[in-house]
């Protein structure tokens, strides 16, 4: 704005009412004091899954951005518990505070209320606000090269994975696991069993042996425990792992494993929350394989270079969105159309979803 | 037929931890002693199982150093309620936060890293899995085997020797026993013990032997099914088994008719078991049948107090 023409009490006036308007529409939000990350974990901070692949996007927020993150863990899933070490840290004048459980969600919206200065970041949570986001992957992706991978690896064409509750999350995974073997060969029948609980090795190991008793011989699991995956190590079956590289645990048969970076998300949003530049999703952060916020673990022995070479390919389709887990022609399990050709599910319907895909066989309590 | 021989022979390995506890909360609460503490001492036995093999321990011992460690945690809850006649249902709830507590500050190093475990019998022995037979038994494990064994010692010992039946004496009146000349103290003591034992073998039995690792909270609220399990057996061993082999194949039967795609609603099933206790307990009460509840169980015996 060159024009000395311009009062100058004209532009201020103008300057007050954009940046009235911008905090209106989109979130706007300024860090007050030196920057201080705090992650809150609801179990173990090393638990061999889920928070152990936030651990490690602490650790990369630690080392790329030069400051201090500090750590608490077994803060049950409890508003009153939450809270109490919520105001603890920003007593300490902490500002960024990151969430790791679903459970979280709802207090740390009441914090991020009480607290407009402090940053709240909310892992797999559903609220969202002018200093909160929520953030989750779209883990669908992984495995969807997954069943590519499966498909290449069968020779029963059944293959196997069990899974936690029928919940959105969980069945966009089952679903886009199966329709990656689909897209190899359109015969392949994917087995699908929830345990209904999220960690309980002993049952994911049983469950794991009734899914080889039915003739699969490719396993993968959508749960954290290794048991599963040494089951299928001791019967010599392809296997998969999720959240972080399950090598270990299979390291002859497994395959590869559908694992978070969340330093992808991490690392550049705290960066953006610290220069100021930081604008939380309105519906909350739901990065893909295009940030890396989702990729594959180093492959297995076992796999092909063919194999290997096929799912390079798809994997760069999906980053460049050529390719969607979702696209259409899409059929029910019961043979009912879900997506035309076309066409493809929206997030909306991703986060909804509540059935099986045709060529799944399973129970869907989800349902009942 | 495959369905069924695959369902035969899992049964087993969710049956046998279960049993393991009960058969320790029947000694325990024979002699009297009410012990809810079977989630907290199974926890400390699948700890101390896991961290004796990935320590490089054999299987075998990582079993019964489970069930040593288990029994050290059940002496406490003794000199809390025999001893020091503490509340028996307080002290097995703190039991239960003690076990799990310090699992889960112990264990840190050992979460989530896979071991060998016990050998199956189709491993020790070379059976033939081709056959029906081979299919059921091969992959079982030897403690598997000898359960049904310790069923019929525990009840011949409790039913038909002298010293079961003190036990059983000290659990119904302990009054009348200890005029009898039975040690009270003593007795509940080694019945505490004792429930320590196969808790911890119980809880070391799901890490060593099933799941071959081990991961904090990791019984998962088995303790519970077992004390639920006591009171459907009535106190009796035998009926124990029944009852554990009923819940074991109810618990199966959920991620195998899933596998076959089967339609059946899923969440009434799981909660077949239950039901099924709720039932048996009913039945028995409007039958007129005592409950087979030790007469003194959970109360606190003073010699000078008339009872």
């Amino acid at each position: 704005m060159t024009d000395t023409k311009f009062p100058k009490a004209r532009a201020a006036c103008l300057a007050a009412a954009m940046s009235l308007l911008a905090s209106s529409t989109a979130w706007g939000f300024t860090l007050e004091g030196p920057p201080k990350v705090a992650f809150i974990y609801g179990s173990a901070a090393l638990d061999g899954g889920w928070n152990e692949a936030l651990e490690a996007g602490r650790k990369a927020v630690e080392e790329q951005l030069q400051i201090e993150v500090a750590v608490t863990e077994n803060i049950p899933e409890e508003a009153t518990k939450l809270r109490a070490a919520i105001d603890l840290y920003v007593k300490r004048g902490f500002n960024i505070i990151v969430g790791t459980t679903y459970g979280y969600s709802a207090p740390m919206a009441e914090a991020a209320k009480a607290y407009p200065n402090v940053a709240f970041l909310s892992a797999s949570g559903t609220e969202n606000g002018p200093n909160m986001e929520s953030f989750y992957a779209r883990t669908y992706q992984g495995w969807y090269l997954a069943g590519i991978a499966a498909a290449q690896a069968t020779k029963t064409k059944k293959i196997g994975i069990l899974a936690g509750f029928p919940v959105g999350v969980v069945n966009w995974d089952i679903n886009s696991f199966a329709l990656g073997a689909r897209s190899v060969d359109p015969d392949i029948e994917t087995i699908a069993v929830f345990t209904n609980s999220w960690w309980d090795p002993v049952k994911e190991g049983q469950v794991a042996q009734a899914i080889l008793d039915q003739k699969a011989d490719v396993l993968a699991t959508n749960l954290s425990a290794t048991s599963p995956l040494d089951v299928a190590e001791k019967a010599g079956t392809p296997s998969f792992g999720f959240q972080l590289d399950m090598s270990h645990a299979a390291p002859k048969t497994i395959q590869t494993s559908v694992v978070f970076r969340w330093e992808k998300y991490l690392v550049p949003t705290i960066k953006e929350i610290i220069d100021g530049s930081w604008k939380p999703e309105e519906y909350g952060a739901f990065e893909g394989m295009d940030k890396g916020v989702i990729d594959l673990a180093p492959f297995g022995p076992g796999v092909s270079d063919e194999t290997k070479a096929k799912i390079e390919a798809a994997k760069q389709q999906i980053i460049a969105g050529t390719l969607d887990p979702f696209q259409g022609p899409i059929n029910k399990q019961d043979g009912s159309v879900l997506v035309e050709a076309g066409s493809k599910l929206d997030d909306g319907a991703l986060w909804s979803m509540d059935y099986f895909v045709e060529g799944i066989t399973g129970t869907m309590p989800a349902k009942q | 037929m495959d369905f069924l021989i695959g369902w035969l022979a899992i049964i087993p390995s969710y049956a046998t931890p279960l049993l393991l506890a009960s058969l320790g909360l029947i000694i325990c609460e024979r002699a009297g002693v009410l012990n809810l503490g079977a989630e907290g001492l199974m926890a400390v036995g699948a700890m101390t199982g896991a961290i004796i093999v990935l320590s490089g321990g054999n299987p075998w011992a990582a079993l019964g150093g489970g069930a040593v460690a288990a029994a050290a945690l059940a002496l406490l809850f003794g000199l809390a309620t025999v001893v020091k006649r503490a509340d028996h249902t307080l002290s097995g709830l703190a039991i239960v936060a003690i076990g799990l507590g310090m699992t889960g500050v112990l264990g840190r190093p050992y979460v989530q890293k896979t071991f060998p475990g016990i050998e199956t019998l189709g491993d020790l022995f070379g059976i033939d899995r081709g056959t029906v037979f081979g299919r059921i038994v091969a992959v079982q494990d030897p403690v598997t085997i000898a359960l049904p064994l310790v069923v019929f010692a525990l009840w011949w010992w409790l039913q038909k020797t002298r010293s079961g039946l003190r036990l059983t004496a000290v659990g119904e009146n302990p009054a009348a026993a200890d005029v009898a000349g039975i040690d009270i103290q003593l007795t509940q003591l080694a019945a505490v013990l004792a429930s320590g034992v196969l808790c911890g073998l119980a809880g070391a039995y799901l890490s060593v032997a099933t799941s071959h690792v081990w991961v904090e909270g990791m019984v998962a609220a088995r303790g519970w099914v077992a004390i639920a399990l006591v009171i459907f057996a009535r106190w009796n061993p035998a009926r124990a088994l029944l009852g554990a082999l009923l819940f074991g194949a109810a618990d199966a039967l959920v991620p195998r008719l899933q596998a076959i795609g089967a339609d059946f609603p899923v969440y009434l099933t799981m909660t077949a078991p239950y039901i099924l206790t709720l039932g048996v307990l009913v039945l028995s009460s409007l039958r007129g049948k005592t409950s087979g509840e030790p007469g003194f169980l959970g109360r606190v015996y003073l010699r000078q107090d008339k009872h």
